[in-house]
């Protein structure tokens, strides 16, 4: 599904260029559940950006779906990005005067029939716990209420593949443990998720984890988990 | 959701910060209608000051014995009335003169002293300006008196008073001025043409120079040539002093207010631009957002830009309806020779109307446009 050769990334500094990827090489199948692992600073999230066509790599391929991502011009990234890929952010990055269904239903690219919709938006409230709470507003959230809307905004368009940057760094441990449950539930249907975390609480539903030191990729650890059926349709909760 | 309703909820849920930048707006127009209407007002005072100062040109006869006009104050010969006419009727005269009154002067003895008198006909003015004619205006039958005729003959107004075997209703009765204005009758013109037995003549155009030019821009010589082409028999005296004053004077309050205009107008600019940047500025993080959900740059401009519009339209209304308020509260005050002439001034709403959500748009597309041309991890890195 995802297919990143000899990326690197460099960022201008004052004491020159910081390489923050060099040269990193991964390929990840779908129906995979995939941690990036590493230090602070370590280009976790530089590479997670890259891989969401976020940020240009300043070498490199990144292939989604076999199409070269910055090979398509932005509006071509803007309209993949909104079909296929969903983000779920450590600051969860809700819009602040929409309510947590408008916020799930912002999710849906541009145009869709957000009457179609309805219905996935209800059973997105329901399975993450949130229809009690579905009028309410991000100020008036609990950060783990936050993070399950984020997640609800990412499932509503049901995305061939999830990347979540430090999803729980700001949740307690049930909280996190249950974000995890559910994006591991949306790999079990057929989904592919990919997160960046610092400690091991995804380990228990990883299929892989991928551990980055300054930039490179040294290890890849053994599967503990079983990749999904990569011919199961895209995942619906 | 639609665009205009995404920018309506943004606006009631930061509703503090676009009270802010509304208050900004209202501020920076209110200042910039009023100092505009006081400006034009304060114009407008100067011109009607120095025109009050009196007539600043006089065209007479050109065979006139100049010894006698300056021991006299009057030119020995006359001239046929119709010259004024003629003047007024030609193409593009009021682009160099003002207020054309025709005059006839003599000496008259009055109680058995001499005394000055001014017969004035009726005052023609550039029918395109609407200009009010200056000067006294007399009906047949009625005469001002300068203060020491007044005392001469003690006269009041409204009493009957002899001259030369007419009798003439006394109009007003002028205070001392210390010039020969004291010992001055002033009557209409065919009155005084009668007289002084000098039926449909004058011997004096009085009149004002527009071309607001200064003794040292060599004003008399234009002024010469057109009269001179069309009235041959007249030529023209200036009173250098006073319209060299009244040039000045204008020129200055002109010079003002390109000054002051162009100077509200460049800091009012700047800070709708400030609070045009730091509205998009605040909202990067939310930029960031909308593009990772991969929603289009055209879309999250709008956003942007609609919002600027809309605090626009609203900061042009409300600042329009301060400044207007603040123009006519304090004007009056100023302007107290003018001050029937401030009004509210619906083209200024326009103007508000049309250049502020413009400008506030114009002042956020910038900030806009570079914000949406980063990488989406760029503005999702600087929250």
């Amino acid at each position: 599904m995802i297919v990143c050769e000899q990326v690197e990334r460099c960022f201008p500094a004052a004491t020159g260029a910081v390489r923050a990827l060099a040269g990193v090489s991964v390929s990840i199948a779908r129906g995979e559940f995939v941690a990036i692992k590493g230090p602070s600073g370590c280009g976790k999230t530089t590479l997670l950006l890259a891989l969401g066509g976020m940020q240009r790599p300043s070498a490199g391929r990144v292939s989604f779906e076999g199409r070269d991502l910055y090979a398509l011009s932005a509006p071509q990234r803007n309209r993949l990005r909104a079909e296929r890929i969903g983000f779920v952010f450590q600051l969860f990055h809700l819009v602040p005067y929409l309510t947590v269904r408008e916020n799930i239903l912002a999710g849906l690219p541009t145009g869709s029939d957000v009457g179609a919709a309805a219905a996935r938006v209800e059973t997105l409230l329901r399975q993450l716990g949130l229809r009690e709470r579905a009028a309410a507003r991000p100020g008036t959230l609990s950060a783990g209420e936050r993070q399950r809307t984020a997640l609800a905004r990412a499932l509503v368009k049901q995305p061939a593949l999830i990347l979540a940057d430090e999803p729980t760094g700001n949740l307690d441990p049930a909280n996190a443990a249950e974000v995890f449950r559910h994006l591991a539930a949306y790999q079990q249907a057929g989904g592919t998720v990919v997160v960046v975390t610092h400690g091991n609480d995804a380990a228990p539903y990883t299929t892989r984890t991928l551990n980055l030191v300054a930039g490179r990729l040294v290890e890849a650890d053994r599967p503990v988990n079983t990749p999904v059926n990569a011919d199961q349709p895209i995942p619906s909760l | 959701m639609s665009l205009a309703d995404l920018i309506l909820r943004e606006l009631r849920h930061h509703w503090a910060n676009a009270l802010l930048v509304t208050l900004g707006l209202v501020i920076a127009v209110a200042l910039l209608v009023a100092v505009k209407m006081t400006t034009a007002a304060a114009e407008r005072e100067t011109r009607r000051v120095m025109r009050d100062l009196g007539f600043n040109l006089r065209i007479i006869p050109r065979a006139t014995d100049m010894d006698h006009f300056w021991t006299h104050g009057f030119s020995d010969q006359t001239m046929p009335e119709e010259a004024v006419r003629r003047l007024a009727a030609s193409h593009g005269v009021f682009l160099s003169f003002n207020h054309l009154t025709p005059a006839l002067e003599g000496r008259l003895d009055v109680a058995g002293r001499p005394a000055l008198l001014t017969g004035l006909g009726e005052t023609i003015v550039d029918p395109n300006e609407g200009k009010q004619p200056m000067g006294y205006r007399l009906k047949p039958g009625q005469v001002i008196l300068g203060r020491a005729i007044a005392t001469r003959l003690e006269a009041r107004r409204g009493e009957t008073i002899r001259l030369s075997d007419r009798e003439f209703t006394v109009e007003r009765i002028l205070g001392e001025s210390g010039t020969d204005e004291d010992v001055r009758i002033y009557g209409a013109l065919a009155d005084v043409q009668a007289v002084l037995g000098l039926p449909g003549r004058i011997n004096e155009i009085k009149a004002i120079d527009c071309l607001c030019l200064t003794a040292d821009e060599d004003p008399l010589a234009q002024l010469r040539a057109v009269v001179e082409k069309i009235v041959p028999e007249a030529r023209v005296m200036q009173l250098t002093v006073l319209a060299d004053a009244r040039a000045r004077q204008r020129q200055m309050a002109e010079r003002y207010a390109q000054f002051a205009v162009p100077l509200v107008l460049v800091v009012g600019a700047g800070w709708l631009a400030l609070l045009a940047w730091l509205n998009v500025r605040e909202r990067r993080a939310e930029i960031g957002l909308w593009r990772a959900l991969g929603h289009g740059s055209a879309r999250i401009a709008g956003l942007l830009l609609g919002k600027a519009l809309v605090l626009g339209a609203v900061g042009a209304l409300a600042g329009y309806a301060l400044g207007m308020w603040i123009a006519l509260s304090a004007g009056p005050e100023i302007f107290k020779v003018t001050a029937k002439s401030l009004r509210p001034e619906p083209i200024l709403l326009f103007w508000a109307l049309a250049l502020t959500p413009a400008f506030a748009a114009l002042a956020s597309l910038l900030p806009t446009m570079a914000a949406v041309a980063q990488e989406p991890a760029e503005t999702l890195r600087a929250d």
